[in-house]
């Protein structure tokens, strides 16, 4: 122990630090594989559709309509981002709480409640400059989704009720919720028997990037939302305490618990925070698309987010790719439609095959096994 | 049946496993594989089995060439692998387990329980294995669930039995019972591979000997050829001394008292019942019981992650009995936990990750909410350095290195900074002859800076070596005490204790 | 922003040559449907019909796009839109009427289509197609008085909508008729036209809940069912296919619907039409031939723009003395001695 071995163990700490090259399997992982299984799934979309009838002539002109319909085209593009701008903010609610072991299946019920107070906000306080009245009503939609997921983290810390469960019931109870508060008169349009709410006011309003283009581009200032959301989610999960707090209950609870971390307080933050996340996502839909809340807005968008998430590796930059990638799906699985007259449901299953390979990058793997040189081959060299 | 091995090389992209070995296991004979964690031994023995198929090299069995494409080839060969972990299913009975998979079949497909119940018996007479075909899984000794594995594999015709670190789970008795058994397999005519990594074993029950050090046989012989200290130099590629050296014993003012601890478990049982101790400064305390004894509820209630159903911890005279885990952490209580996989790391982190895990809050990691990753990683790169922790790199995860070195880094970990209790929870278990050393000495070291320090263990050889007093638990409670002036600890004594013998 | 000016009718004019490359007929009928698609039996296969019909019948081609959600009402406009080669765009449903207006006033130049809306003030790019459906419900109402044995009706909507309503109104007004002439006290379950409230499933497109109210209804001593909920009532055609016709009888709304659900056909006692086919047909031909005036048209029983189908195999079922009745009382709406309302 008194030896001068100051200098090999310096030594040696220093040779520790060295970070190893990214290895090919990454690459392959983040590129060739999601590009063989779009492939894959394009094939055998295509096989699906010559099953039922639809000419190869229409199966192409289908699948240049996917492609033009979602990147092809300024317009394309801004459909896109509409799209996909919601799809990410819920995703990165679902993904903190994955990140933290947590399965928030409520985002649905988060994206409702977050929009139902930003619209309220919204079409409430006239005259107030945008610069004050936009960020109160997406505060309001943050603030009350965050607030109502938060719910399902506290029944979770004080009382074990898994959360699975609480956040779907919630997610039934603000389905039922909204149709009833559509129908107070405070909220519900004047004049309509229907639930529909008022329209948010233009103070309110995210506003368009793209009108001065062309009218009917509707990609909104959202965009930079869902961007901004991005970069804090990385910069929380890999840069604060907190966030290193949440890894580590994700990964190992246990571990985590032994380390001293407080199991209760993380539980109700993450949950809190994917519910902010998702009520963000209800705000942008309300004030950047919808312009007004009607009963099943949401859309599904809650629970799209689920799979954003997990096909983005719960990785907030993952997330980003993934959104985007459901945006382009749908941007171009309407052109589908228009251009070649394929039918919805036949889309739905195209855009099912597409995730659902991307998703298994082991199964691409075995489906081309000469197309990957797989990890003990490509290290030998 | 006798099996050849020939030039086995096995690599996992560029790491190189096994490298060129060539072995020979005879029927009648056991052959004993020493080798350290990490040196290749369970690798060569998934080849045997069919796991993995060799990149080099090929397998005879009775002199003919055999290819194993998998799992399945090796036990229709007779090649039957008892692994350390077991494989059963918990709720089954033992008939249901040993038959799993190989489901004798009555009429219409129906299982017919009853033959493998009579198939089990007659295994049972021919080796002296006493298993109750109707008991349940969940409700046996560790020691029988070993059993149980045997069963497994001699109802499947093996006439090869491999023992992948059979004693790891054993108690001392339940050793010596196991020695029984697998030399009636021997007078069977069974071959046998005896894997492990302790010295006294192999030389008591092997009758050759090949050590395995990275990849390669480095030496064959017969158990009286040598002596545990050249077979330890052998494993581990340098001289090691197997003894603890150890400063006399001077302990200084009570550090941590515990009166009237009462714990319950998870079930409302009873897990620790009204234990009152102390341990002082410059002291080692050893905590000696079979598994199962309360050990693990008291030191997880010492460090603040168990419940505390009755009485007090006292630490430097204050009552922590209610502080939480990071305060008792603040305070200088460092744990090295019982499960290092369950509950000491977090295995998908770094090591740099995990050398912060429970102090990352600190001014020193940290400044507000900000991590500060550069000043984590260099005390990580630091403290990995110093204690030993062998990985090419600090940003390489935790699951990627050896049992050992994952279980240095924890003790790197709660060592490198100013603790003044010490508590460790079978600190050394499944590690190999150069890190126990290298542990061993770091406890000793903490104990002479001042550290009050409590050991949990069920080797008794350790407790007896690192101890300077040694506490009996059985039944949840403290049922006898030796050492420091007291009774002398003597094994035979101590191991008296430990299955609830009055003295 | 002097691009602004430039870029816009660039683009547009760009647009619309290549619209007229790509398209290979001289006119585009393009349609936007409501949640229920395409295929629904009933409303929107209705309008879907008128234009196919002018697909058959002037040479026209007919182009669809669905929508799974309201978020879709929008963004279906605007790829038609994009598209650029649609003469006219024809959206089908009162909720509609939001996107559709304002899609139509950032494209002024585009003429379109709204099936169940009326703009006050009207569009001068959009047609509203509004249908008197409450005098052609009043016959259904004073035929299933007629009709029942238990001496209660009922009916359940889709949303509460004017479009919806108008059906239950009518279809209440109706038996408050046939009680007021025969002095008998059949009455109306899920709906009360003075209080304008009742039962809605609050969707176009859930089955189970067509089911599900059907049998509510029935539980309740319904044995006439009028569903005004799109494909919502198939599932209560279903529930009264099952319960056999003396049991239950379902009346049909948009379509006349024992054509467009042969399967279960048997259950229907009669159709409350809404003829949206002739009505959007009439709107291709005006675009086409640039007689085209934004505004509103009126369906009506005297239009035959809304009535009443065949009884098909109820027919012998039905009295000659109601039959005739009710022809009575069709006359008399149509020249106004009857006046359908409260």
């Amino acid at each position: 122990m008194s030896e001068p071995a100051e200098t090999p163990t310096e030594k040696l700490a220093h040779q520790l630090l060295q970070k190893a090259a990214p290895s090919r399997t990454v690459y392959e992982d983040l590129i060739i594989v999601p590009v063989f299984a779009i492939f894959v799934a394009l094939v055998l979309g295509g096989l699906v559709m010559l099953a039922t009838n639809v000419s190869i002539d229409t199966i192409g002109r289908s699948y240049i309509a996917l492609l033009t319909g979602s990147v092809g085209s300024l317009g394309a593009i801004s459909e896109t981002l509409t799209a996909a701008t919601p799809l990410v903010l819920a995703g990165l609610g679902v993904a903190m709480g994955f990140r933290a072991g947590f399965f928030n299946i409520g985002a649905e019920g988060q994206v409702l409640m977050g929009g139902m107070a930003a619209v309220i906000v919204g079409f409430s306080f006239g005259g107030l400059p945008i610069y004050i009245h936009l960020p109160m009503a997406l505060l309001a939609g943050v603030l009350v989704g965050g607030l109502y997921a938060g719910i399902a983290g506290w029944l979770r810390a004080a009382t074990g009720a898994h959360e699975v469960i609480s956040t779907i019931m919630l997610n039934l109870i603000s389905f039922r919720l909204v149709d009833y508060l559509l129908k107070v008169p405070f909220i519900q349009k004047a004049g309509r028997s229907d639930p529909i709410s008022n329209a948010v006011l233009d103070s309110a309003t995210l506003p368009r990037l793209l009108d001065w283009v062309d009218p009917n581009m509707r990609v909104h200032a959202g965009v930079f939302l869902m961007l901004f959301m991005v970069w804090f989610c990385y910069w929380l999960l890999f840069k604060t305490t907190i966030g290193f707090e949440f890894r580590a209950s994700g990964e190992n609870p246990d571990a985590a618990r032994f380390a001293g971390m407080r199991s209760g307080l993380i539980v109700v933050l993450v949950m809190a925070l994917a519910g902010a996340l998702a009520g963000l996502a209800g705000a942008n839909q309300v004030l950047g698309v919808l312009g007004r809340a009607s009963p099943g807005f949401s859309a599904g968008i809650g629970f799209n987010a689920i799979s954003v998430a997990l096909l983005g590796r719960s990785h907030p930059v993952g997330v980003l790719i993934a959104g985007l990638l459901f945006g382009a799906l749908e941007a171009g699985g309407r052109q589908m439609q228009v251009d070649a007259g394929v039918s919805l449901d036949l889309i739905g299953i195209v855009q099912s095959l597409i995730i659902a390979f991307i998703a298994a990058p082991l199964l691409v793997r075995a489906v081309f096994p000469w197309g990957f040189r797989g990890k003990a081959a490509s290290r030998k060299e | 049946m006798d099996i050849e091995l020939r030039g086995i090389t096995k690599r996992f992209g560029e790491v190189v496993a096994n490298s060129g070995v060539n072995l020979s296991i005879r029927a009648g004979e056991v052959l004993g594989l020493l080798g350290e964690n990490g040196a290749g031994k369970s690798t060569m023995m998934n080849v045997l089995s069919g796991l993995y198929r060799p990149d080099e090299g090929e397998i005879l069995i009775d002199g003919k060439p055999v290819q194993f494409n998998g799992p399945g080839d090796g036990i229709r060969a007779g090649i039957g692998m008892v692994h350390q972990h077991f494989m059963l299913v918990p709720v089954f009975t033992v008939a249901e387990n040993v038959v799993l998979g190989v489901e004798p079949t009555g009429p219409l497909d129906s299982l017919d329980l009853k033959t493998a119940r009579a198939q089990v018996r007659e295994i049972n007479e021919t080796y002296g294995l006493e298993v109750d075909p109707d008991a349940l899984i969940e409700n046996l000794p560790v020691g029988i669930q070993q059993r149980v594995e045997i069963i497994k594999v001699l109802f499947r015709s093996a006439d090869v039995l491999i023992f992948d670190e059979p004693t790891a789970v054993l108690t001392p008795q339940e050793v010596t019972d196991f020695f029984k058994i697998v030399r009636a397999l021997r007078e069977a005519g069974k071959a046998l591979v005896f894997i492990t990594h302790k010295l006294h074993e192999i030389l008591e029950i092997a009758d050759r000997i090949n050590v395995l050090r990275a990849g390669q046989i480095v030496g064959e012989c017969l158990p009286g050829e040598k002596t545990d200290l050249e077979l330890a130099e052998m494993m581990v590629g340098r001289p090691v001394s197997l003894e603890v050296e150890k400063k006399p014993y001077e302990p200084g003012e009570v550090l941590l008292d515990v009166k009237d601890l009462t714990i319950l478990r998870e079930d409302d049982s009873l897990a620790v019942d009204d234990v009152s101790f102390s341990v002082r400064r410059h002291e080692v305390v050893g905590i000696a019981g079979v598994q199962g004894n309360g050990q693990s509820a008291l030191v997880e209630a010492l460090a603040g992650v168990h419940r505390i159903a009755g009485g007090t911890i006292a630490f430097e005279g204050k009552d922590i009995t209610r502080a939480s885990a990071r305060a008792r952490h603040q305070m200088g209580i460092a744990h090295i936990p019982e499960d290092r996989l369950k509950n000491g790391v977090v295995a998908n982190f770094s090591i740099a990750e995990n050398m912060v895990l429970n102090s990352y809050y600190d001014d020193r990691y940290s400044r507000g909410v900000m991590m500060d990753w550069n000043a984590v990683n260099e005390r990580a790169a630091e403290y990995s350095a110093a204690f030993d922790v062998r990985t090419p790199s600090i940003f390489e995860t935790v699951n990627h290195l050896s049992g050992g070195n994952q279980q240095k880094m924890v003790v790197a970990r709660e060592m490198s900074r100013d603790t003044k209790l010490l508590i460790a929870a079978h600190p050394t278990r499944g590690l190999d002859v150069g890190s126990i050393e290298y542990i061993h000495s770091r406890l000793m070291d903490a104990r002479d800076e001042g550290n009050a320090v409590l050991i949990v263990s069920s080797e008794l050889d350790e407790v007896i070596a690192l101890s300077d007093r040694i506490l009996v638990m059985f039944k949840g409670k403290i049922v006898a005490q030796f050492g420091a002036g007291g009774r002398p600890a003597d094994k035979n004594d101590i191991g008296l204790a430990m299955a609830g013998a009055a003295l | 922003m002097d691009f602004k000016r430039i870029a816009k009718p660039a683009l547009l004019a760009g647009a619309m040559v290549l619209g007229s490359a790509v398209s290979a007929f001289a006119f585009t009928a393009c349609q936007v449907t409501d949640t229920g698609g395409i295929d629904d039996n009933g409303f929107n296969q209705t309008a879907w019909k008128g234009v196919t019909d002018a697909e058959a019948k002037f040479g026209v081609e007919g182009r669809f796009l669905e929508s799974q959600a309201e978020t879709d009402y929008a963004a279906n406009i605007n790829s038609l839109l994009a598209s650029g080669d649609c003469g006219v765009i024809i959206t089908v449903g009162f909720l509609m009427g939001d996107a559709t207006k304002a899609a139509a006033e950032a494209n002024p130049d585009q003429k379109f289509s709204i099936v169940d809306y009326a703009y006050d003030p009207t569009i001068p790019n959009v047609i509203g197609q509004v249908f008197a459906t409450d005098q052609a419900a009043f016959l259904a109402g004073y035929l299933a008085a007629g009709m029942t044995k238990s001496g209660t009706v009922g009916t359940f909507g889709g949303i509460n909508i004017p479009p919806v309503t108008v059906f239950m109104d009518g279809f209440a007004w109706g038996v408050d008729y046939y009680n007021k002439q025969k002095g008998t006290n059949v009455t109306v379950l899920g709906w009360d036209p003075a209080a304008k409230e009742g039962l809605f499933t609050n969707n176009f497109d859930s089955l189970d809940d067509g089911r599900t109210f059907a049998q509510n209804l029935y539980d309740e001593g319904a044995d006439i069912v009028l569903p005004v909920a799109g494909p919502v009532g198939l599932g209560s055609a279903a529930l009264a296919d099952e319960l056999g016709t003396d049991k239950l009888m379902i009346v049909g709304v948009d379509a006349d619907q024992y054509l467009t659900n042969p399967e279960k056909n048997h259950v229907y006692l009669t159709s409350i039409l809404k003829n949206m086919d002739a009505t959007v047909m009439q709107v291709i031909d005006d675009a086409m031939n640039d007689h085209f005036m934004g505004g509103l048209t009126v369906g009506t029983l005297a239009n035959n723009g809304v009535g009443l189908a065949p009884y098909h195999d109820m027919d012998s079922m039905v009295p000659a003395d109601l039959k005739s009745e009710i022809e009575t009382i069709k006359q008399q709406i149509i020249d106004g001695t009857i006046t359908v309302g409260m």
